[in-house]
C-alpha cells in the first residue's frame, strides 16, 4: 500500500493532504486537470469534472498522464471504473472541431463521423449550423460561434476551437520592470491564459489581478477593452497601466457615466454599459468602436447579464476574466466559463499568503449580546426585516468603538450595509462617511487622505466592497452586509489583504448579534473564506468592551 | 443397427458409471430408479442435448465426421485428419459421456444426437440422393461433376467455395446469373424459393485442401496482449470492491430516506430508479445491478405498510454496515455470483413489450449463476485479460452451442465482474480466486485449515480502518481512510455525510447537531467526541456552535395532558399543589400560576371540588363554560310491539312442516337400511366394494327415472361414513346431484365417495 498524500473519492472529488511531504508535488500533478474546490487548513477538495477534464486535453494533458497522476499519489487503490471514466470523458474531447476553412469561413469538423452527425441532429444546435459542405464538414454561423460551444458543451462532446482570435488593431504596449517584476504566479497565470486563449484567473484580492491584466495586454500588444465594476475601479486601473506599463495618460480612455472617450485602451464601467435608454443598450456600441484585439472583464463574479449576452457574440476576440471568488450567489458560475473561458488559474489564498504576497490575516467574529429591549424588536420583527433589525442593533456602536481604539495608530475601515447604521457610526466614531451618493470627486478626496494617514479610519457602504485599493488599512471591521453573501466576505477581507510596507498583520472583524439571524448568516458568509482556510475566531464583545 | 444401451451400461463397473453421472448430472435428476430409466433418460432428446451442450467445438466437429461416415469406425474417423491424437481425444470424451459406444471398429452413435444436432453435418449438405435424381445424376459421374465445375464462371466458382465453406445454404437474389446457372447446371438444388443447398458431394470435392469436415479448430482461440501484473489488477480490484460496497451503501441510505413503492407487478419503477442513478451518480444499469445484487443479499425487502409495500434496507442491513469492509464485499460477490437474475435486462422490453423493470421477476434468469461461473472460470488464470470480444471467442470454443443466443448474458457478466470488483484491470483478482473455490456452506464449522477465504485476502488489500478524523474551520470532518464501523455511526448520527470512497469527508450542520442532541448526547459528549477523535485541534467554530445549539436545545418544550389548571393566585396554585386529597391527581407545576394533570377534566374538576374549592372549566378559547348539575338517567330501550290476535294459516303450516320433517328427521337416521349401513363400513355386506358401486349407481339412475327417494351411502370429506336419504335429480360428469329432503338443499356428492344406495321403503 502506497502512502501518498491524494485519497479518491468515488464522488470523483480528490482529498489532498496538505501536510504530507509529497503534498506539492502532488498538487503539481494534479492541478491542470482537478478543480480546486475548497482549500481549509488541512484537506483540500480538488474535483473531476468533464470540464475540467476537457480543459485539461485542451491544454495538452492526456488521460494517460491523468490517470497515472491519480495512481502514482493515490493512497488507496482508485476504483477501476473512474479511470475508465476519466479516459472515456477525456476521449470525447476534440471529436469536433472548430476551424477557420479557406473557402468557407468558420466551419465544425468531425473527426468522427458518427457524432458528427449526431450532433447535427440535435435539436439544441437548431439555427446555429448551416450548410453541410461534405461528410465531415458543417458551415457554422460566426455568430453562433460562443453558443454552439456552449451548446456542443451540454451535448457532451466539447469542440476543439482551432479557429483562432482576430488579432485586433496592433497597438504597442510592453510592461515597464524597472525596481518590480511579475511575481512568478501572475507569471504563470498569464502564461496559462495564454496557452489556452481566452479564459478566467482567480487569484485572492490584493494579490495583484491587475497586473495580470497588464501582462496579458503585453502579450497581446493590441488594442484592448477593459470593463470594471465602478469608475473609482476604473481610475484604479489607469493608475495602475500607467505606472506600469509603456502606456501613456492620452492612450488609456474612460467610458464612464462621466466621459465618453474611446482610445486604444478603454475602461468603460458596467454600469454605464448596462444603462437602457428606450429598451436599448445604447452603450453596448463600444464594443464595435475599435477593433479591440483583447477584452479584459474585472471581477467577473459581478459580469451583469445584458454584459453575458453581448460576449457570447464576441467568441473571436481574446477575453480574459478575473476574480476573486467565483461564486455567484445566482449559480451562474457555468455561463462564466462557457462564455468568458474557463478557468485558467486558481490559487489556494493561504499559498499567496505564505509567499508573502497578500498580508496574513486574522479574523475574528464578535459576538454581542442585544439588550432584552433590542431582543424583543427582533423577536417581533417581520421575517423580511429581522436580519436587518438585528444587525444594525445599537449595541455593535460600543463594540466598533472598542475595536477601533484597540486598533489606535492602524489604517481601520468601518462596512456595512445600512445607510442609517453607517450616519450613525460616522457620528459614533467622528469619522467621515462614503457611500454610493458621495460623489466620485469626495470620494477620491477621502481615499486619498486616508492612503496619505490624514484620515485614520472610514466608514464605507457596500461601495467599499470592490477594487478600491487603499493599501495601508489594515483593519476592517464589518457590521452588516448583504445577508449571506459569500462573496462579499471574502471582498471585503481583500480590502485589508494587501502586503503591508511593514509586514504587519490585517485584521478582520465581523461583529454579529448573538442568537438572532445575523449570526445564521455570518455562518455561512464565512463559509467561503473557511474553505481558504481562514478560520474564524470567536470572541465575545464583553471581553472587548471592558 | 441397433445396441443394448442398457446392457451396456449395466456392464460398467461403478466407477465408471459414476464418472458418467458426473459428466451428465442432469441423468439424476429426479434419480433413476434402474439402469434401464437410467439408459432411457441418457438416450432422451433432452439429455443427449444437454450433453452435447457442454462440449467444445473440436469435439462436436469430430462428432460430425462420425455422423458423416456411414459406418463409422474409428479407423475411418482417424482418416478423415491429420490430428490422431486429437481424434481420439475427442472420441474418449464422447464415449465417456454414452454419446458414442460400441468397438473401435463398429462405433455406434446414440440416435438422439441425429435429432437435436444440425441437418448440415460439418457444414455439408445434404446427400445429392436426397436433393433430387438430376443432381444425384451429375454427383455420381465424378468426372462429369468435374468438368462441370471447371465450367463454372469465376463468379459462380467463388460462390460455391463460399458454400462449401459451410453453412451450406444460401440465399439469393433474384436474377443473380451465376446462381441461376448452377442450378441449371445442377452443381446447387434450389430447395425452396430463392434458397440454394450445396449437395454434400461437391461439398466434399471443394473441400480437398481443408479436408472433408473443413477447417478444425482443435484449440480455443488466443487472447493476443500479455498477461497483466496481479499486484496491479489486485490493487484495481481492491479499489473498486470499496467504491461497490459504498455505492450500495449510499444506494440503500437513498432507499431508506425515501421508500420506493413496490409496482403491481413487482419491482419498481423507471423513475425512481432514474432518481437513485442521478443521486449516486451512477448509470441506470450499474444502478439496477447494485440494486438487484443488494437484494439477492437480503440487504433490501419489501415493507409491508396498511396502504402499500414499499422496498427499504432490512435489519440486516443495519448489521452489514457494522461489518469490515471486505466482508461487506463479500457478501454483496456471494449474492452476485448466486442470484438467478440479470440486472442488465432492466429498462429493455420483454416479448410482450412490456418494460422490465428492477427486482420485478421479469429478471429472473435460472441460468444467471452458470453463465458468471463459466464467465469467470474462463478468467481462472493469473493475470490473463482477454477483451470482452476475446473472451466471448474463447467461450464460444469451449461451449458453442450453450453460448448461442446468450453473448449478451456473457458480456454482461464480464462487465458487471468488474463493477463489483471482482475483476480488475479485466483479470480475475486472487481475492476472487479465493471466492469462486470456496463455497459458504462448504465448511460451516471452519475445522477444515482452509487457505485464506477471498474476504480475508481482499481484507490484505484494503486500507486499515482509520478510528479518527480531522474537523477543519469549514466545519467539514474528514476521516482519511475507511472509518471504523464505531467512528462511522457516531459520525452518521453528529454530522452529515458528504463524500465518500476511499476516504469519508462529513460536515458538522446545526441540523446536524441537534439531531445529535435530540438522539442523547450532550453538548459536553459532543466536545469530548471531537477531542477524542480529532487529530488536529477542534475549531473554535464548531466549539461555538455545538455550545450555540445546546444552549437553545429544549428551550421550546412540548407534551400531552389530560386538563390544565390556571389560576392568577400563585398562592391558590400553590396550595392546591400541596393538598394531599389532590394526590392522586398527579399535578404538575409548568408555572408559578399553571398546573397540568395526565387526567381528563371531568375527573380534574370532580377531584377538586370534593377537596372544598370551586373550580371552573374553560373551553379551548379561554371562556368559561357553565355548567348546571345534570341528573342522571340509563338509556331506555324501545319495547317491542305486542301481537294480539290469532296466528295466520301460512305461520301454522309452517311450524307444523318444520316438526314434521323433525321427525321424519329422527326416524330417518335410524332407518337407513341395512345394505347402505353395511356398505359404509360394516362387514356384513355379502358383495364386493366394486359390486357394491356398480349396484349403487343403478339404483340412483332407476331413482333419477322415478324422482323417487334413496338411501344413499358415502364417504364424506373427512373419511368418515355417512348416509342420508336424498332425492336424486341429477348424474353425469361424476357427480350426483340430489335433494336432501330434510334441509330442503340441494347436495353433490363425488360418485366414486358414493358407497351404496337403496330405494326407501316408504
Amino acid at each position: 500500500m502506497t502512502t501518498g498524500p491524494l485519497i479518491v473519492q468515488s464522488d470523483k472529488t480528490l482529498l489532498l493532504e496538505v501536510d504530507h511531504s509529497d503534498a506539492t508535488a502532488c498538487r503539481m500533478a494534479i492541478a491542470p486537470f482537478a478543480e480546486l474546490e475548497r482549500s481549509p487548513e488541512h484537506i483540500h477538495t480538488y474535483r473531476l469534472t468533464p470540464l475540467g477534464l476537457w480543459n485539461a486535453r485542451a491544454a495538452g494533458h492526456d488521460a494517460e498522464q491523468v490517470i497515472d497522476a491519480l495512481l502514482k499519489f493515490s493512497r488507496y487503490p482508485v476504483p477501476h471504473a473512474l479511470l475508465v471514466d476519466v479516459a472515456e470523458t477525456m476521449d470525447r474531447y476534440g471529436r469536433l472541431q472548430l476551424v477557420s476553412d479557406p473557402a468557407h469561413g468558420l466551419v465544425l469538423k468531425g473527426l468522427d463521423r458518427a457524432v458528427l452527425t449526431e450532433v447535427a441532429k440535435s435539436k439544441k444546435l437548431a439555427g446555429m449550423l448551416g450548410a453541410k459542405l461534405d461528410d465531415d464538414t458543417i458551415a457554422v454561423h460566426p455568430s453562433e460561434r460562443g453558443r454552439l460551444k456552449q451548446a456542443l458543451l451540454k451535448l457532451g462532446w466539447p469542440a476543439e476551437d482551432l479557429a483562432g482570435y482576430v488579432d485586433g488593431e496592433a497597438h504597442e504596449i510592453s510592461l515597464r520592470e524597472d525596481g518590480w517584476r511579475l511575481r512568478s504566479y501572475q507569471q504563470q497565470a498569464v502564461e496559462h491564459f495564454w496557452a489556452g486563449g481566452s479564459g478566467v484567473v482567480v487569484l485572492p484580492c490584493g494579490a495583484g489581478k491587475t497586473l495580470v491584466g497588464a501582462a496579458a495586454m503585453d502579450l497581446a500588444k493590441t488594442t484592448t477593452l477593459i470593463l470594471v465594476t465602478n469608475t473609482v475601479a476604473g481610475r484604479q486601473w489607469k493608475r495602475e497601466l500607467l505606472a506600469r506599463t509603456t502606456l501613456t495618460e492620452e492612450e488609456i480612455g474612460e467610458y464612464s457615466g462621466e466621459r465618453k472617450e474611446i482610445r486604444p485602451v478603454t475602461i468603460a464601467t458596467y454600469q454605464v454599459l448596462t444603462t437602457k435608454r428606450g429598451g436599448v443598450f445604447p452603450h453596448l456600441a463600444v464594443f464595435d468602436a475599435r477593433d479591440w484585439g483583447l477584452i479584459i472583464y474585472d471581477e467577473v463574479h459581478l459580469l451583469p447579464a445584458p454584459i453575458f449576452r453581448f460576449t457570447a457574440d464576441l467568441q473571436a476576440r481574446r477575453r480574459l476574466g478575473l476574480t476573486a471568488t467565483l461564486i455567484r450567489e445566482d449559480g451562474k458560475e457555468g455561463d462564466v466559463f462557457s462564455l468568458i473561458g474557463p478557468k485558467r488559474f486558481d490559487a489556494p489564498w493561504r499559498d499567496i499568503e505564505a509567499q508573502g504576497w497578500i498580508a496574513p490575516a486574522d479574523c475574528t467574529e464578535v459576538r454581542v449580546t442585544l439588550t432584552d429591549e433590542e431582543r424583543m424588536r427582533y423577536a417581533v420583527a417581520e421575517a423580511e426585516e429581522r436580519y436587518r433589525v438585528a444587525s444594525t442593533a445599537r449595541s455593535k456602536l460600543p463594540v466598533v468603538e472598542a475595536i477601533v481604539a484597540r486598533h489606535a495608530g492602524d489604517q481601520v475601515l468601518v462596512i456595512g450595509a445600512y445607510l442609517d447604521q453607517l450616519h450613525e457610526l460616522g457620528e459614533h466614531l467622528g469619522v467621515p462617511v462614503i457611500h454610493g451618493a458621495t460623489t466620485n470627486k469626495e470620494r477620491e478626496r477621502l481615499f486619498d487622505a486616508f492612503r496619505a494617514g490624514e484620515v485614520s479610519t472610514l466608514v464605507l457602504s457596500k461601495v467599499g466592497n470592490f477594487s478600491i485599493d487603499l493599501p495601508e488599512a489594515t483593519v476592517a471591521i464589518q457590521v452588516s452586509g448583504t445577508f449571506g453573501s459569500r462573496q462579499e466576505e471574502a471582498q471585503r477581507l481583500g480590502r485589508v489583504l494587501r502586503p503591508k510596507s511593514d509586514g504587519r498583520q490585517a485584521h478582520f472583524y465581523t461583529v454579529v448579534a448573538r442568537d438572532t439571524i445575523d449570526t445564521e448568516y455570518a455562518a455561512h458568509r464565512q463559509r467561503f473564506l473557511a474553505e481558504q482556510g481562514y478560520a474564524y475566531t470567536i470572541i465575545d464583545a464583553a471581553d472587548l468592551v471592558k | 443397427m441397433t445396441y443394448d444401451f442398457a446392457e451396456a451400461l449395466r456392464a460398467l463397473p461403478d466407477d465408471a458409471l459414476g464418472a458418467l453421472l458426473r459428466l451428465r448430472p442432469d441423468l439424476l435428476v429426479p434419480v433413476p430408479s434402474d439402469t434401464s430409466a437410467l439408459a432411457g433418460r441418457a438416450q432422451s432428446r433432452v439429455s443427449v442435448a444437454r450433453a452435447l451442450d457442454g462440449l467444445d467445438q473440436f469435439t462436436l466437429e469430430i462428432l460430425d465426421g462420425l455422423r458423416l461416415l456411414s459406418a463409422p469406425t474409428m479407423s475411418a474417423l482417424l482418416a478423415l485428419t491429420d490430428n490422431h491424437e486429437g481424434v481420439r481425444g475427442a472420441a474418449d470424451r464422447l464415449r465417456a459421456r454414452f454419446l458414442i459406444l460400441g468397438d473401435e471398429d463398429e462405433l455406434y452413435l446414440v440416435p438422439a444426437i441425429e435429432e437435436v444436432c444440425s441437418p448440415f453435418i460439418a457444414g455439408l449438405g445434404r446427400p445429392a440422393a436426397d436433393l433430387g435424381a438430376d443432381i444425384a445424376d451429375l454427383m455420381g459421374d465424378a468426372a462429369k461433376m468435374r468438368r462441370t465445375l471447371l465450367s463454372a464462371s469465376p463468379q459462380a466458382r467463388a460462390m460455391l467455395d463460399r458454400l462449401a465453406q459451410g453453412p451450406p445454404i444460401g440465399t439469393t437474389s433474384a436474377g443473380s446469373d451465376a446462381v441461376e446457372w448452377l442450378i441449371e447446371h445442377n452443381l446447387l438444388a434450389e430447395v425452396s424459393d430463392g434458397v440454394v443447398e450445396l449437395p454434400r458431394e461437391l461439398g466434399l470435392l471443394l473441400r480437398r485442401e481443408t479436408g472433408p469436415l473443413g477447417h478444425l479448430h482443435p484449440a480455443p482461440p488466443e487472447a493476443a496482449g500479455s498477461p497483466k501484473d496481479m499486484s496491479l489488477v489486485d490493487k484495481a480490484g481492491a479499489g473498486q470492491t470499496m467504491s461497490a460496497v459504498r455505492h450500495t451503501e449510499e444506494l440503500l441510505e437513498a432507499i431508506a430516506a425515501d421508500p420506493i413503492p413496490v409496482l403491481r407487478g413487482g419491482g419498481f419503477g423507471v423513475l425512481p430508479l432514474r432518481r437513485l442513478a442521478k443521486a449516486t451518480g451512477l448509470s441506470e444499469q450499474d444502478t439496477a445491478v447494485f440494486i438487484e445484487t443488494a437484494y439477492a443479499a437480503g440487504l433490501l425487502g419489501e415493507l409491508d405498510t396498511a396502504t402499500d409495500t414499499f422496498f427499504t434496507p432490512t435489519t440486516s442491513y443495519d448489521l452489514w454496515r457494522g461489518a469490515p469492509l471486505a466482508q461487506r464485499w463479500a457478501r454483496l460477490a456471494w449474492a452476485w455470483l448466486a442470484m438467478t437474475r440479470q440486472p442488465f435486462l432492466a429498462g429493455s422490453r420483454d416479448e410482450k413489450d412490456r418494460p422490465m423493470t428492477v427486482l420485478s421477476p421479469q429478471l429472473e434468469r435460472a441460468g444467471a449463476p452458470d453463465i458468471r461461473f463459466t464467465v469467470l472460470e474462463a478468467l481462472d488464470t493469473p493475470g490473463f485479460a482477454p477483451t470482452a470480444d476475446e473472451l466471448i471467442a474463447i467461450l464460444r470454443w469451449h461451449a458453442p452451442r450453450r453460448m448461442r443466443n446468450r453473448e449478451g448474458a456473457h458480456r454482461s457478466a464480464l462487465r458487471e465482474a468488474g463493477l463489483m470488483g471482482l475483476t480488475g484491470h479485466g483479470a480475475l483478482t486472487g481475492y476472487a480466486t479465493a471466492l469462486l473455490r470456496s463455497s459458504p456452506d462448504d465448511d460451516p464449522l471452519g475445522v477444515r485449515d482452509a487457505s485464506p477465504t477471498a474476504a480475508e485476502r481482499l481484507d490484505k488489500l484494503l486500507p486499515p480502518p482509520v478510528d479518527h478524523l480531522l474537523v477543519q474551520a469549514d466545519l467539514s470532518v474528514v476521516v482519511p481512510g475507511p472509518a471504523e464501523p464505531g467512528l462511522a455511526s457516531e459520525l452518521d448520527v453528529i454530522a452529515e455525510h458528504e463524500s465518500g470512497g476511499g476516504a469519508s469527508v462529513y460536515r458538522v450542520t446545526p441540523a446536524s447537531i441537534r439531531r445529535a442532541l435530540d438522539s442523547g448526547y450532550s453538548a459536553h459528549d459532543l466536545h469530548s467526541l471531537f477531542k477524542r477523535r480529532s487529530r488536529t485541534a477542534v475549531p473554535q467554530a464548531l466549539t461555538y456552535m455545538i455550545d450555540d445549539i445546546a444552549r437553545t436545545h429544549g428551550g421550546l418544550r412540548t407534551g400531552a395532558s389530560g386538563a390544565y389548571l390556571r389560576s392568577e393566585d400563585e398562592a391558590l396554585i400553590a396550595t392546591v399543589l400541596a393538598d394531599r386529597s389532590l394526590g392522586d391527581l398527579n399535578l404538575r407545576r409548568l408555572a408559578p400560576t399553571v398546573l397540568i394533570t395526565p387526567f381528563p377534566g371531568p375527573r380534574l374538576l370532580q377531584a377538586l371540588r370534593e377537596a372544598g374549592y370551586t373550580p371552573v372549566p374553560e373551553d379551548a378559547s379561554g371562556a368559561t363554560v357553565l355548567s348546571k348539575p345534570k341528573v342522571k338517567r340509563a338509556s331506555g330501550r324501545s319495547g317491542k310491539q305486542p301481537v294480539f290476535g290469532s296466528l295466520s294459516d301460512a305461520t301454522v303450516n309452517g311450524i307444523v312442516e318444520d316438526i314434521r320433517r323433525g321427525d321424519a328427521r329422527l326416524r330417518a337416521a335410524l332407518r337407513a337400511p341395512a345394505e347402505v349401513r353395511a356398505a359404509a363400513g360394516h362387514p356384513m355386506s355379502s358383495l364386493t366394494a366394486v359390486q357394491a358401486h356398480s349396484q349403487a349407481l343403478s339404483v340412483l339412475q332407476q331413482a333419477v327415472r322415478e324422482k323417487a327417494r334413496v338411501w344413499v351411502g358415502y364417504v364424506d370429506a373427512h373419511g368418515s361414513q355417512a348416509s342420508r336419504l336424498v332425492r336424486p335429480v341429477s348424474i353425469g360428469a361424476g357427480y350426483l346431484r340430489a335433494e336432501d329432503e330434510r334441509t330442503q338443499m340441494l347436495h353433490t356428492f363425488a360418485l366414486h365417495r358414493i358407497t351404496a344406495a337403496a330405494p326407501a321403503t316408504e
